[in-house]
């Protein structure tokens, strides 16, 4: 049976803990994931990689098992579902582990294939009108709530591979092959009300009910609405329990901040408005809240929150146009658990937001205003194309394409156009010329392993520069502790030399004399600055793309950029200096 | 005005010649009245010509070959 080796968990960079002789190791795993092999044949590496927080992933198996449970679809029906959805979300991880046996095509009917995908790419403008045909061709309420759970749980299992980034369960020579999605649509949905009706459920003899009582204060209309599926209530209402309640790794209100940003980020009104209602309860400002939901970079936040929200915030759909980093939020005092909490958090936070866009729930209070598919890309910080597979501008799309489909020879051209670049940035990052050559190497073949991965959400440069670079990061760490990546600029950097340079300063030194002085003052510059002037002026990134390959913000890698810039001007000046005119 | 502390915080953008018109107005405004912050813009703009010409940290002679040759080996090794 195929199982993710110890020492592949070792290599998971971000967990610093090994997976340990705990009811965890693998030896005990399958008897106790007992609900999970029936389902997959095999412990997912997706759930090994969560073995820290038992109970999460305890919660997160008895929602699964509670919706493939119920057989108003049959089982086959639902792998394709979440064989749609990992395709329309371009992840591998869940392709591979949903459509192995080939069960995607022949069982996944084209009406429930289409919901799954625009419930996946444009879930807020998801209307009753988009099931009309499903009911027309017989579909009854029962069966739609099935599909719409299940692409729920497909973005649940979806969003917790983009943060994990588990090896793959079982043996695939092809990558993901992508859905093509529809059109956007920028109009506000146009028939309000739910979309699927549910019976109601008499609320004081239902244990989930009188949780949520106690912990959200009333029922939100999202559990109403699915009274005929209790099983499924009682693991929602569980996992919200296990995983959001608990002060234990992030803070109850940390988490709801981050459902409310992803909230926010999925142009989500219902769960906007619901969270703000539940951090309210908790004591947050409304003014405060209020800043979170329309930006929350905005809002004054700590480093480590806001780090934790910028990333987490990644995991949203339609994605922000770069990955989410684990690396960043360790470097900004995360530890592992809090790592896993947070993407099990963007998680159920997903789930729950398909599940409202499906089922077309009235939002439990007024809303600040209505949300709309305008706002996916107003709250987020970054344009990402919906239905262009390819970035149009990447000019290495061709060979990726060849590459990813085992052309080795593509792949060798693509080492020959970049072996350069990649290597100037790591000279620049490490400095000796072995550990540069090894550190390239490295690079080009963790690429090489990855490429199946890459989905074309970036340039190709971008991604390879990326791992380059977190390549010699990791190198460098080895040898010492380095500073943060990701501490926000407080203090105004103050120049000490103020005087006027030669007016044409590169003639006053040779070039091999310019290249030495500018190497060491490189070198000598903090990390964190070397990097960000490295991809912008040695490397010729554009801000944008330097900013994506860091995982920055275009304004945290613009400073970076002007603080390296102006500490290269301190060392510089004493050679460049404008030379004093003799007395006369 | 533009304190000079404000100035040195700002003035990213303008030395790409990128900042939006309002930003460049106070930028160009507190440069009218402080020598020392026209000197700090004229020499981090010489600065990022001196670092962006340099040929500091290129890839020698035949290491880029021998670098394809290593990782191309090592690929077919693993397909």
């Amino acid at each position: 049976m195929p199982y993710v080796s110890d020492e592949k968990v070792r290599r998971l960079y971000w967990l610093p803990n090994l997976v340990t002789d705990t009811a965890t190791t693998r030896g005990e795993t399958e008897s106790t994931h007992d609900r999970l092999v029936p389902l997959y044949g095999t412990v997912p590496n997706l759930f090994r990689l969560q073995n820290q927080l038992p109970k999460v992933v305890q919660a997160e198996e008895q929602l699964i098992c509670s919706i493939f449970q119920d057989r108003s679809l049959p089982r086959e029906v639902k792998r394709g579902l979440l064989s749609t959805v990992a395709r329309a979300r371009r992840n591998n991880y869940c392709w591979v582990l949903h459509s192995r046996g080939g069960t995607e095509q022949s069982d996944c009917l084209p009406g429930l294939q289409s919901i799954a995908v625009k419930l996946v790419s444009s879930g807020c403008t998801f209307s009753p009108h988009d099931l009309t045909s499903l009911r027309a061709a017989g579909f009854k309420d029962e069966v739609l709530l099935d599909a719409i759970l299940t692409v729920a749980l497909g973005q649940l299992l979806c969003t917790l591979a983009e943060g994990l980034v588990p090896e793959l369960d079982f043996e695939n020579p092809t990558a993901v092959d992508p859905l093509p999605l529809p059109e956007q649509e920028l109009d506000v949905r146009t028939e309000a009300g739910p979309s699927i009706m549910a019976p109601p459920r008499r609320s004081f003899d239902f244990a989930p009910y009188a949780t949520l009582r106690d912990n959200v204060g009333f029922v939100p209309n999202l559990f109403h609405a699915q009274g005929s599926r209790p099983a499924v209530i009682e693991a929602e209402v569980h996992a919200f329990e296990q995983i959001i309640v608990p002060d234990e790794y992030l803070s109850r209100t940390q988490k709801e901040c981050l459902l409310l940003v992803l909230a926010a980020a999925n142009a989500n009104t219902y769960c906007v408005a619901l969270q703000s209602q539940i951090l309210a309860a908790l004591g947050t400002a409304e003014d405060d809240l209020r800043q979170i939901a329309n930006d929350f970079r905005r809002a004054g936040l700590s480093d480590s929150d806001l780090a934790l929200y910028e990333e987490t915030q990644k995991l949203s759909w339609p994605i922000a146009g770069s990955e989410f980093s684990a690396e960043r939020l360790r470097n900004a005092g995360s530890s592992s658990e809090q790592v896993l909490e947070a993407c099990a958090t963007a998680a159920l936070g997903n789930f729950f937001a398909t599940l409202q866009f499906g089922l077309g729930c009235i939002p439990d209070f007024t809303p600040e205003r209505i949300l709309t598919a305008k706002d996916l890309y107003r709250l987020r910080t970054l344009v990402r194309p919906i239905s262009d597979v390819n970035t149009p501008d990447d000019p290495d799309s061709d060979l990726v394409y060849q590459a990813q489909s085992g052309n080795n020879d593509a792949f060798e051209e693509l080492v020959r156009r970049h072996n350069r670049r990649i290597f100037g940035t790591l000279a620049g990052i490490l400095g000796d010329l072995d550990d540069t050559r090894d550190a390239t190497q490295e690079a080009f073949l963790k690429a090489y392993e990855h490429i199946g991965r890459f989905e074309r959400r970036s340039k190709f440069s971008t991604w390879l520069t990326s791992i380059a670079v977190n390549t010699a990061t990791e190198s460098l760490r080895r040898r010492k502790p380095l500073e943060s990546l990701d501490e926000i600029e407080t203090e105004v950097f103050r120049p000490r030399q103020v005087l006027q340079w030669a007016s044409d300063p590169e003639q006053l030194l040779s070039a091999t004399q310019r290249n030495s002085l500018v190497r060491e003052a490189v070198l000598r510059l903090p990390y964190k600055y070397r990097v960000a002037v490295l991809l912008r002026d040695i490397s010729q990134f554009s801000t944008e793309d330097a900013a994506a390959t860091l995982g920055l913000s275009v304004s945290a890698l613009k400073a970076r950029v002007l603080r390296g810039r102006l500490m290269l001007r301190e060392s510089l000046s004493v050679h460049f200096m404008r030379p004093e005119k003799p007395n006369a | 005005m533009l304190s000079c502390a404000e100035f040195l915080s700002e003035f990213g953008d303008y030395l790409e010649h990128s900042a939006e018109p309002g930003l460049r107005a106070r930028l160009e405004e507190h440069l009218h009245e402080c020598k020392t912050c026209c000197v700090i813009v004229d020499s981090t703009r010489k600065t990022i010509q001196i670092v962006t010409d340099s040929d500091c940290f290129n890839l020698p002679g035949t290491l880029g070959e021998s670098i394809v040759t290593e990782v191309m080996g090592r690929v077919r090794q693993k397909s």
